[in-house]
């Protein structure tokens, strides 16, 4: 199993936009952009909505389940603070709630090889510092698996 | 294969077919650690260029070259050179700006802002700026879109493009030892370049037991970073004809054509989909021909499986069938449709898509320049025998098409035939 525990990820800054997604990560809750008018979810949140043009934009709440959409293992480290973790799996996901908006994480407490195209997961949130938590991923019950 | 002599069609201008030609293209030698500027990299090159179109500095009056904020600028090159220029720009970008400038300069020379066009890539890709994302930027603070990536160990151009080609694995059964074909034969290419910065062949059982840099792709999966500058010169048909080359003209271009979502390219359409779906629509009716009347492809290799993406969705093969496209045999010295004669980014150097453009143009003069023996009338004679440290001249080429990359989202292309 990867070995997180000696990684220092860099910390993302939050800018206008993105400031609702972290403070609802911060709370525990996965919350994505959506627009007001034609009902897109989209990610990472943007000015308008890349459907419709529609500045109607809210933050709201959806369950952090999906299914494993595309994934790579990294097994070389262009980023060094990712060192002591590799191999690790970074994967896409595509959730249940919001099939326009793909999320990227890693998925965790579970062995690489286990990151499969299709594998179901759910999110789960990892506090990287006081302001930022990042969420993140892992298997779902095994039996949807 | 041949075409048509006199085909302009009056009625449709914007496309300029066979009105444009590459006159010239020069390079530096390929290595890692140049000892040199990208400045006095760009002069050789463009220098070589300037000599290979047997043209005096003079004759260029305008400048382009592109890059990610690590090379210089047209106007220093330019000033070494002693010319004077009409017009140039410094143009942002990596892969797929080759194709793209090539549209630019045909642009520029038919609004009258200039008559030839020098188009350069100076880079120190291995001791300066490593295009592997290793080093100083790896280092930047995350931010804005980049929440998407960096914070879970995600960053280089490797680990951005594998999950395309994790998810064609899986849409299609694709597999990686029919990938690793490209480096196979790239590589058997390569040892026929004596300028290759590496010349040894390769196997598939070679490249599926080199290590893992990022699943599904391992290291000989992944191009060379290298130091070198390289430029093609850009004129009209008319003035190019008389020049000192064989005349190579341009067909058709279509440039930096996106998917939607450029940052994101997966958010919209199949993530194993990638640009050139929509630059073949752009490509194919500008150049007025298709894939079956080309004799030779340049598909960006920065990894084997760009190479075959490409090839794909430009309609090369059916979708889904690239993995069969690119191992059967098609693709190398010898095939029906050989990819990157010179050994591409894989093999000869990462030059950002310029040397595939070169290596077209040579190809098109018939005049790769091999290890053949050199005639009485200082042309190479070549033997078509394309054994290890022979021949890579492709026999009776006509038409060639260059497909450049700069991610699964971007793609610039061209058509060149033999004029």
């Amino acid at each position: 199993m990867s070995d997180w525990s000696k990684v220092t990820r860099p910390i993302p800054v939050p800018n206008e936009w993105t400031q609702p997604f972290w403070d609802a990560a911060k709370r525990g809750v996965l919350e994505l952009q959506r627009c007001q008018n034609c009902g897109h979810f989209q990610h990472p949140p943007y000015a308008t909505c890349t459907q419709c043009v529609s500045t109607d934009l809210k933050f709201e709440p959806v369950r952090g389940a999906g299914t494993i959409y595309a994934y790579t293992i990294m097994y070389h480290t262009g980023d060094k603070r990712f060192a002591t973790a590799v191999p690790y799996a970074s994967i896409i996901v595509e959730l249940d709630d919001a099939p326009g908006a793909l999320m990227a994480g890693n998925l965790l407490n579970a062995e690489y090889t286990e990151a499969k195209v299709g594998r179901r997961v759910e999110v789960v949130f990892e506090k990287l510092n006081d302001d930022i938590t990042l969420p993140q991923f892992r298997l779902a019950d095994a039996a949807s698996g | 294969m041949p075409l048509p002599r006199q085909e302009v069609d009056a009625t449709t201008p914007k496309y300029l077919r066979d009105k444009y030609a590459i006159a010239g293209v020069g390079e530096t030698t390929y290595t890692r650690g140049s000892g040199r500027t990208t400045r006095a990299l760009g002069t050789w090159a463009v220098r070589n260029a300037i000599l290979d179109a047997g043209l005096k500095p003079s004759d260029i009056d305008g400048m382009l070259d592109y890059s990610g904020g690590d090379s210089t600028s047209a106007t220093f090159i330019a000033g070494d050179l002693g010319i004077r220029l009409n017009f140039y720009m410094d143009v942002v970008g990596g892969g797929s700006s080759t194709e793209a400038l090539i549209g630019i300069a045909i642009g520029l020379i038919e609004a009258g802002c200039c008559k030839t066009v020098a188009i350069f890539r100076s880079m120190n890709g291995f001791s300066q700026v490593r295009i592997g994302g290793t080093g100083a930027r790896s280092a930047a603070p995350v931010s804005g879109d980049m929440l998407h990536n960096r914070a879970y160990g995600w960053q280089s151009a490797g680990q951005s493009f594998a999950p395309t080609f994790m998810r064609h694995m899986y849409d299609y059964g694709t597999t990686p030892e029919q990938v690793a074909h490209v480096k196979m034969f790239h590589s058997r290419h390569a040892s026929n370049n004596p300028k290759a910065y590496y010349k040894k062949r390769f196997t598939v059982e070679d490249v599926v037991n080199s290590r893992f840099i990022c699943k599904p792709l391992h290291l000989l999966d992944c191009c060379v970073e290298t130091d070198n500058a390289t430029c093609v010169i850009v004129t009209s048909a008319e003035r190019a004809k008389d020049m000192k080359q064989p005349l190579v003209l341009i067909r058709g271009v279509v440039g930096r054509c996106n998917k939607p979502r450029l940052d994101m390219h997966y958010q919209h359409g199949p993530i194993s989909t990638v640009a050139g779906h929509y630059a073949k629509n752009i490509l194919w009716p500008n150049s007025g021909v298709g894939p079956e009347d080309v004799d030779i492809t340049g598909s960006y290799d920065a990894f084997t499986f760009t190479t075959m993406l490409q090839l794909e969705d430009y309609g090369f093969c059916k979708k889904g069938e690239g993995g069969r496209y690119v191992s059967d045999g098609t693709i190398g010295l010898g095939g029906r449709r050989p990819n990157n004669t010179s050994g591409g980014h894989l093999c000869e150097g990462y030059t950002h898509g310029m040397n595939m453009v070169i290596e077209n143009t040579r190809q098109l003069r018939h005049d790769a320049d091999d290890s053949c023996p050199v005639g009485p009338d200082g042309k190479r004679q070549h033997t078509y025998d394309y054994r290890e440290g022979g021949c890579r001249q492709v026999r009776n080429v006509e038409v060639s098409a260059n497909l450049g990359w700069a991610n699964p989202a971007t793609a610039s292309a061209m058509v060149m035939r033999r004029g």
